[in-house]
């Protein structure tokens, strides 16, 4: 019967075929916008969280001192107690991470750790003559500091791995050495917070595109900064983890939180604005890609009615001659499917198209070249399943009516 | 085989509520028996048309009952008696009413194909020997839209006919058909009635055709008049 049904709906999608193309393209159309929005809104966001991570990692464990030190007493002294304090001092508290051995392999035993680095991060000022700027002073081990952030990738002069065999050199963004007027070779003097100054010697520069970065970070080796602050060598201000997915931070902090005597922070804590940046647009993408498909249902809609408009005494007769209600919405349901397998269909070559075409236009703005895009098999499926759908919810409602058509109306006049 | 029934009308009366209550039929009740020929006359208005209507089970919002072929149909649901009209009832409409975009063949095999009780081959077969019943073996592969009025009536009697349904209903089915076409299908639905004992009920208002028949019904004002 099925074959029957079906020959009729090919005899009414052929019998028009200006009318039938003009519904594919709908579905076509709402298809390709659906998969070009979500590719570049991918891309867009892969974009950015690649120049976000060049200095974020994605989780953080350091030292953030105690929450409140301007009045100690009253955590030990019953409430309504009075007490009276003048010209208070901040005691010394132990500043860094201590017992960073055990820290560092309990990290490494947790299965979605791919790659951790311990860092000293020193606040300088760095000078050249009368030239004095501030900064951060990032000392570095250097192997496990490029699995993190991948730093090598943004060298622009010298070589990051020298790093490891030169106690005496920094490796400055090239703002910042543009700022102090240094080159390759020359000297950097820095001076610390405690009065200590320092000379390293200039082996590399390094642009991430990220201006905050290039004009105030540098790097020398982990064992060079312990010496400058006359620490120990287990001395470590931050430890600095990635993971296997950075959108799943969250079980690792839960699970290393409680263990370890000091602040674990997850990127999304730490800027929540990234985050919320990359999910508004995705509710973006979402919004304009299903109201793309919604008016394809709608022209759909359109389409199939005016065709049962145009069929009512076909229907009349088909009915007439024994043809059920069940039949008729089959007929006319198996058209709105074959508008939407075949116009999603054209719709997944046409979106790839069209995704391709605007990743090549080119883009030069922080590090990019082209326009950024995303190719998710996902996003791909997705979109078919929501045009089936949307076509079929628009095939749908006027296959109802013309199933309820009643025959003695249409041929009796 | 004379004396079976094969329809049976009781008690029908019919309102029509636009654009006033208006009774249409007015307690019609007859039988008809398997194997006649029997035609409805009677002036525009009379409720022939509305009469045929109901016997075809297609329209539903009468008072009364239909029994076809032993079976009650008032009161059953438009699917079931799509179903049997399929299997039962062939139609042949006052005009032509055939889907223009099928070649004549498909119009003919449709609510065979419907049926689904043959094979494709059997049911293409039984078309062309329809066709050629009628004189229009060599239109079949004709889209229908390019047919004259005449012909497009004759294909929907070949349709009419396409399930052997046991009582063929017609409409004003010689309306458009010049004397010589009548001629051919009064002979036809004579020959059915005759030879395979199906029954004819047709509405008509050429005499020549009524006069012709085993029975008349004469409607006058929704009541039968003889």
């Amino acid at each position: 019967m099925f074959s029957t049904n079906y020959k009729i709906a090919h005899t009414h999608l052929t019998s028009n075929l200006r009318q039938t193309l003009v519904a594919l393209l709908g579905v076509t159309f709402g298809i390709s916008m659906y998969i070009f929005m979500n590719g570049f809104m991918g891309g867009v966001n892969d974009a950015q969280t690649k120049l976000a991570f060049t200095s974020l990692a994605h989780v953080r464990i350091y030292n953030d001192g105690p929450s409140d030190h301007t009045n100690l007493i009253r955590a030990i002294v019953p409430e309504h107690t009075k007490v009276r304090i003048s010209n208070a001092k901040v005691i010394q508290y132990t500043t860094g991470i201590k017992n960073t051995a055990a820290i560092l392999s309990l990290l490494q035993q947790q299965p979605e750790v791919v790659a951790v680095t311990p860092q000293v991060n020193i606040n300088v000022f760095f000078r050249n003559g009368g030239n004095k700027l501030n900064g951060t002073l990032a000392g570095v081990d250097v192997t496990n500091e490029n699995k993190v952030y991948h730093i090598a990738n943004y060298i622009t002069a010298g070589t990051w791995d020298n790093l490891q065999f030169r106690p005496d050199g920094i490796i400055l963004g090239e703002d910042l050495a543009k700022d102090l007027g240094v080159n390759i070779d020359d000297n950097v003097n820095i001076l610390t917070s405690d009065g200590v100054s320092h000379n390293y010697k200039l082996i590399g520069l390094f642009r991430t595109n990220v201006k905050q970065i290039d004009q105030s970070k540098t790097y020398i080796n982990i064992a060079a900064a312990r010496q400058l602050l006359s620490e120990n060598q287990e001395y470590v201000t931050d430890m600095q983890i990635n993971v296997q997915n950075y959108e799943v931070t969250e079980p690792l902090v839960s699970r290393v939180a409680p263990v370890v005597p000091y602040k674990v922070e997850s990127w999304q804590t730490a800027n929540q604005q990234l985050e919320a940046g990359a999910q508004l647009r995705n509710i973006i993408a979402i919004a304009v890609s299903l109201v793309i498909l919604m008016v394809a249902g709608f022209g759909i809609y359109n389409i199939m009615n005016m065709t049962i408009n145009e069929k009512i005494r076909e229907i009349a007769i088909l009915k007439a001659m024994g043809y059920s209600g069940s039949d008729i919405t089959q007929i006319f349901l198996t058209q709105a499917m074959v508008i939407g397998l075949l116009g999603g269909l054209v719709g997944l070559l046409f979106g790839y198209a069209v995704a391709r075409i605007v990743n090549h236009v080119p883009f030069h703005i922080a590090g990019m070249s082209t326009l950024p895009m995303t190719y998710h098999v996902k996003d791909y499926i997705m979109s078919f399943l929501f045009g089936l759908v949307t076509t079929l919810v628009a095939g749908y409602l006027p296959a109802r009516k013309a199933s309820r058509i009643d025959p003695v109306e249409i041929i009796r006049g | 085989m004379k004396n079976k029934i094969a329809l049976k009308a009781d008690h029908i009366v019919k309102y029509f509520y636009e654009p006033e209550k208006f009774q249409v039929l007015k307690d019609i009740g007859f039988e008809v028996k398997t194997g006649e020929f029997l035609t409805l006359t009677g002036k525009s208005g009379s409720g022939k048309s509305t009469l045929l209507y109901i016997l075809s089970t297609m329209d539903t919002s009468y008072e009364g009952s239909l029994v076809i072929n032993n079976e009650l149909l008032t009161g059953r649901s438009q699917n079931q008696l799509a179903a049997f009209r399929n299997e039962h009832i062939g139609f042949v409409f006052q005009f032509h009413y055939l889907l223009l975009d099928f070649t004549v063949l498909d119009n003919v095999m449709l609510p065979a194909l419907k049926l689904n009780k043959k094979s494709k081959e059997e049911i293409e077969h039984k078309a062309y020997e329809n066709l050629k019943l009628l004189g229009l073996e060599n239109q079949a592969l004709k889209m229908a839209n390019k047919l004259s009025g005449g012909q497009q009536q004759r294909v929907a009697i070949a349709r009419a006919l396409i399930n052997d349904p046991s009582i063929i209903m017609g409409d004003e089915p010689t309306g458009n058909l010049d004397s010589k076409n009548t001629r051919n299908v009064f002979d036809i639905f004579k020959q059915l009635t005759r030879e395979k004992g199906q029954t004819i009920i047709a509405v008509t208002h050429d005499d020549d055709f009524a006069r012709n028949s085993d029975r008349v019904i004469d409607l006058s004002d929704g009541k039968i008049v003889q």
